[in-house]
């Protein structure tokens, strides 16, 4: 039997991970050695690592992408890219979790311990090139995000929304697993780099099953990217969970399955007909962009508004998605022709650079979402009070009203996020979208752009209502001035406020170094 | 016809029957003993593919120490047999029946379509393919990484089992 030999040097990939993990055991640990009832500290110790862990991935981000640990991960500028992501919205979340964990008297270190452990899932999904690997690693950020969606029982919201997303979690996490199965009975192999080299020999033998496991692939991630027709569990688990567990799920654990998806799916399609993906990418995004928007249109609960919105993003990111698919020439034979003519890369424009933009796009376009995401539950966090969660109103859109005198920075921030959501100028979130629907018409795929700029625009109504209601609203009389304050709330708010607004105006550097990130290591 | 195939259609079939029982019968006692039935049919089918450790843990793991769990949660919880409401047919759950049956259709089309292929393997290959030594190997060498994913698979389950059974955070 060959007995492979693992160098030393596969494990540096591995250190963010490492690090984020040895946190979280020292987290849990905390908790046994406690000497007084103070927590405080838990929620530095825990930034601590998360930047730790940020720094390390920052400096390797520029090594040249390689195959470590026989191919089963990748250490690649993109996967250095998704984990700084993935550490920037745990430390945001960290952040205000704190004073939001402390008024309801529910600072644990284990709260913490489970944030880290879900970061270091989705670093490692970020870099797994096996589906075995990544199936694990969906789980582990899965199974850490199950427990602190369920973490605070106050009411009944909570425990139905862990146990739907646990419910819908393992059946999605059964399906990609069966597609997975599937193509390992196609390909003969698991890793995606000897996936691909098979690939073409095994979709002319049995074209079926490979279409069909890929198919279920795509349902499993598009559960977890919550992309329409999958995205049910949604606004529930958004709502029902703490809302800083919220800021995390929106953010990292998107911005993680979607490193993966695009990795699983730049393999596969370098197999198969292109336009198969894009036309399920495309399909996807259409779908995600409209129902994902006009389902926020009516909501009056800012929570479920941003799931909705959430929703919605995942639609913009997929437009994204689909770009990476389109080529040069027009495919041989028979392609899919799903939504009328095959879409063609601009001239002049190579299909390495079409989708080194795109994947910059992608990029930007997942920090954009999550420095805004996680300040707007940031504020909504900071809100809400807990006797009224029970009710269901801790998160009404009258919460909000006269907020901009009664605490004008608040206020402000929650506005500078709104608009980047919606993405006006000069905001992150125009950024992002200018980014992601330039490589859409770059490719082609103009009737995704122009869908994609309408359902933006009508996006701006829902957006600018909680806008008004905080400047044009006047405060009701019998409201007590919210509510936890705390310094980890504010930082956490004036960090993500002033990343929107400078990343909006000056993108320029982070655009650099993302167009340097975009190297994925796909195999030989 | 030889040996191997008979015994494959008895435990494929016997599998198949048993796991109809665990969605068919009323008392969930009876559901849960259909589904240990299960995993010793599926146990006899790993044997066949050559895959005896796996065939071992199935029994030992699953028959054996999730079930007897199973078993204890039915009987602590103490349910009742009682007769439901009758489920309302709604558009949802119509969609939701026809999406399931499509989708079973559309597989049961592409498995049914599997060219099946010889083994590349060499008999002494195969000898050694299913056993414990040969897993082993395996699992601590080429897929090492899996391998400490999982432990920390289980770390996080293990934690995040303590904090939702606590009783109040």
């Amino acid at each position: 039997m060959r007995v492979p030999s693992i160098p030393a040097a596969d494990f540096l990939p591995l250190v963010p991970a490492i690090i984020l993990l040895v946190g979280a055991c020292v987290l849990l640990m905390t908790e046994v050695f406690l000497r007084s009832p103070s927590r405080g500290y838990q929620a530095p110790l825990s930034l601590f690592f998360t930047g730790l862990a940020g720094a390390v991935s920052l400096s390797s981000a520029f090594e040249p992408a390689r195959p470590v640990f026989q191919g089963f991960a990748a250490q690649d500028p993109f996967s250095s890219a998704v984990t700084l992501v993935v550490c920037v919205a745990l430390g945001l979340a960290v952040l205000t979790s704190s004073g939001f964990l402390r008024s309801r008297n529910a600072e644990r270190g284990e709260f913490y311990a489970l944030m880290l452990f879900a970061a270091s899932g989705m670093s490692l999904l970020a870099m797994s090139t096996e589906l075995i690997t990544l199936f694990i690693n969906i789980e582990v950020l899965s199974v850490g995000t199950y427990a602190l969606t369920s973490y605070l029982r106050r009411g009944t919201r909570p425990a139905e929304a862990g146990f739907k997303y646990f419910i819908l979690g393992a059946f999605s996490s059964a399906i990609l697993l069966y597609g997975a199965a599937l193509l390992y009975g196609a390909t003969g192999s698991t890793k995606l780099s000897e996936m691909a080299v098979v690939l073409p020999a095994a979709l002319a033998a049995q074209p079926a099953l490979v279409y069909a496991g890929a198919l279920l692939v795509a349902g499993g991630f598009a559960f977890k990217v919550a992309a329409v027709p999958f995205h049910m569990w949604t606004p529930d688990v958004y709502e029902g969970a703490p809302t800083p567990v919220t800021a995390l799920m929106s953010a990292g654990v998107k911005a993680a399955a979607f490193a993966a998806m695009i990795r699983v799916f730049l393999v596969l399609g370098k197999g198969m007909d292109p336009s198969v993906p894009l036309a399920l990418f495309s399909g996807l995004a259409y779908l995600t962009m409209i129902v994902g928007n006009l389902l926020a249109l009516p909501q009056r609960n800012v929570k479920r508004m941003l799931a909705y919105s959430s929703i919605g993003h995942a639609g913009y990111l997929l437009v994204g998605v689909a770009a990476l698919f389109v080529t040069a020439e027009a495919p041989a034979g028979d392609g899919f022709r799903f939504f009328g003519a095959t879409p063609l890369l601009a001239p002049g424009l190579s299909e390495v650079a079409a989708r080194a933009d795109a994947l910059k796009g992608l990029l930007f376009y997942l920090l954009a979402y999550t420095v805004t995401t996680v300040g707007s539950f940031g504020v909504l966090a900071a809100l809400e009070r807990s006797e009224d969660e029970p009710k269901g109103t801790a998160w009404d859109l009258d919460r909000f009203a006269g907020l901009a005198q009664r605490r004008p920075g608040w206020a402000f921030a929650m506005a500078v996020f709104m608009l980047s959501l919606g993405g006006v100028p000069p905001t992150v979130g125009f950024m992002g979208k200018l980014l992601i629907f330039r490589s859409a018409v770059d490719t082609g795929l103009v009737g995704l752009a122009v869908v994609g700029v309408l359902t933006s625009a009508a996006a701006i109504y829902y957006y600018l209502r909680v806008v008004v209601a905080m400047y044009m609203r006047p405060a009701p009389e019998d409201e007590r001035i919210p509510v936890t304050l705390s310094w980890g709330t504010e930082l956490a708010l004036a960090l993500s406020a002033l990343a929107v607004v400078v990343l909006g105006i000056l993108p320029g550097t982070v655009t650099d170094w993302l167009q340097q990130a975009s190297t994925l290591w796909l195999g030989q | 016809m030889n040996a191997e195939v008979v015994l494959f259609y008895a435990f494929a079939v016997l599998a198949l029957l048993s796991a109809g029982m665990v969605i068919a019968s009323r008392s969930p006692i009876n559901s849960a003993l259909s589904l240990v039935a299960t995993f010793f049919f599926l146990a006899g089918t790993y044997v066949l593919l050559l895959a005896h450790t796996i065939a071992v843990l199935q029994v030992l793991v699953y028959a054996g120490a999730i079930m007897v769990l199973f078993l204890f949660v039915i009987m602590l919880l103490n349910l009742t047999e009682t007769e439901g409401e009758r489920a309302k047919v709604t558009f949802g759950r119509v969609a939701g029946a026809l999406a399931a049956v499509s989708l079973f259709a559309l597989l049961a089309l592409v498995v049914m379509g599997v060219k099946g292929a010889p083994t590349a393997m060499a008999t002494a290959e195969l000898a050694r393919f299913g056993t414990l030594a040969a897993l082993g190997q395996t699992l601590y060498t080429e897929w090492l990484l899996p391998f400490e994913a999982v432990s920390l698979l289980l770390l996080v389950a293990i934690v995040g089992a303590v904090v939702v059974a606590k009783a109040r955070i």
